[in-house]
């Protein structure tokens, strides 16, 4: 009898389909589907948030305790609820929905509306405007999210879609896989993110011109973003960012003001002495 | 942002340098085999009485192939939906002919003509953690035979 171990034809065992093709499939094929069930999970979520009546959140948001303003702030919360109550009087705000705007004496740029109808203002974005025109785009932007309740809308999205994903990447067993998928799912969302925030844009750009009669200061906020994003060379791509880009957000206000009719010219009104004196 | 250039380094390394040694590999296992193949490994238990007698003794092959990050993620994304794993099934096919090539070498070695009995162990490294990179062992042994002239 004989024996040997004769020449093996190759590709029996492995596959001759190149490593690339089954990656490009997979990868587009996998992201794909989650990137579709997660912005059809976040539609559904959004709109059947907004069947949670206000006054739930009104009881969400009692249960943290906010702090009172400082007593030397209480000339600043004065100022931040007339020019508040001014601009809310503009804006059609249905009658179970209330605003509650609070400063926050702390150095950081940024502003915020959240649960329960109310606006956080930070001491360092009012040290970023000039005038009381672009503080109030700030504040009608942050009163239309409420308006259009897109802060309900954002947490019913978030924990749907959340959940979804926790779901999927619990399932994979691979680090990096599971944070690809989160990733994407996350991507889906910001999509959302940037519309609203479209929509508060328009909404406070109309607040303004029926509130001073035109719309000059409106972009100010966006030129002083701009002009940082630019002195620290930081410019994100907008599919990674929670607000659209700052120039896009420049020239939709042209394009509305320019649409609506409104004028771009006009008085802008000074912040008060109080604000001016610390500025300095 | 820079978590997904970092991982597309990771990846374009992992394809790039994966793809130049597994092609580097099995041309090495091809041009080896081509040497040993006047060694047959055969699997049966029982030696035919034609060999005896012999004189025997055991040999064995062992190799540890790292899997690349790029095969790993192909494979991390075939778990979801389910297929052939092609990026594993040539990792396996490298590590069982190399470690049969290795129990040959020792083989030839003893001064051996053939290997009987051969048998395959396969088994991976770290096994269970989320982020570790999978390693494959194959421990191939058998019997040596050494035909004695009489």
């Amino acid at each position: 009898m004989e024996y040997s171990n004769p020449e093996i034809p190759e590709g029996i065992n492995t596959s001759k389909q190149h490593p690339l093709k089954d990656f490009f499939l997979l990868s587009f094929g996998v992201l794909g589907c989650i990137v579709i069930c997660a912005f059809i999970l976040g539609l559904f979520a959004e709109r059947l948030a907004l069947y949670i009546p206000f006054s739930v959140e009104q009881e969400l948001m009692a249960k943290i305790e906010l702090e009172e303003p400082a007593a030397g702030n209480t000339e600043y919360q004065a100022y931040l609820d007339e020019l508040g109550k001014g601009l809310i009087a503009h804006m059609d705000i249905p009658e179970e929905i209330t605003i509650t705007v609070n400063y926050v004496d702390e150095p950081i740029e940024n502003a915020f509306a959240t649960l329960g109808g109310h606006i956080f203002i930070y001491q360092g974005l009012i040290d970023l405007l000039p005038n009381e025109n672009a503080l109030a785009m700030v504040i009608a932007h942050e009163i239309a999210h409420i308006k259009y309740r897109d802060p309900i809308a954002a947490l019913g999205r978030g924990v749907v879609v959340g959940l979804f994903l926790t779901a999927i990447t619990g399932a994979s067993t691979d680090r990096y896989i599971s944070n690809i998928i989160s990733e994407t799912g996350t991507l889906t969302i910001l999509g959302f993110n940037r519309n609203q925030e479209r929509r508060a844009d328009e909404e406070a750009l109309r607040v303004l011109a029926d509130y001073y009669g035109h719309v000059n200061g409106a972009d100010t906020l966006f030129k002083t973003f701009l002009k940082i994003e630019d002195e620290m060379d930081m410019h994100t791509p907008e599919f990674f960012s929670t607000h659209p880009l700052s120039e896009d957000r420049i020239s939709n206000i042209e394009k509305l003001a320019n649409k609506q009719q409104w004028s771009v010219k006009g008085d802008l009104t000074q912040l008060p002495g109080f604000i001016q004196d610390q500025a300095k | 942002m820079f978590d997904l250039i970092l991982f597309l380094i990771l990846l374009a390394l992992g394809f790039g340098f994966g793809q130049y040694l597994e092609k580097r590999h099995y041309k090495s296992i091809l041009k080896r085999e081509d040497q040993l193949r006047h060694i047959p490994a055969i699997a049966t238990k029982y030696l035919p009485a034609e060999f005896l007698p012999c004189t025997t003794t055991v040999v064995a092959g062992n190799v540890v192939i790292s899997i690349d990050f790029f095969k790993k993620f192909v494979s991390g994304l075939r778990a979801i939906v389910g297929g052939r794993v092609s990026s594993y099934e040539t990792l396996i096919d490298r590590a069982r002919r190399e470690a049969l090539l290795r129990m040959k070498e020792q083989a030839v070695k003893q001064g051996a003509n053939y290997v009987f009995n051969v048998k395959m162990e396969t088994s991976s490294i770290s096994k269970g953690r989320r982020d570790s990179i999978g390693s494959v062992e194959v421990l191939a042994y058998g019997t040596a035979i050494k035909t004695v002239d009489c």
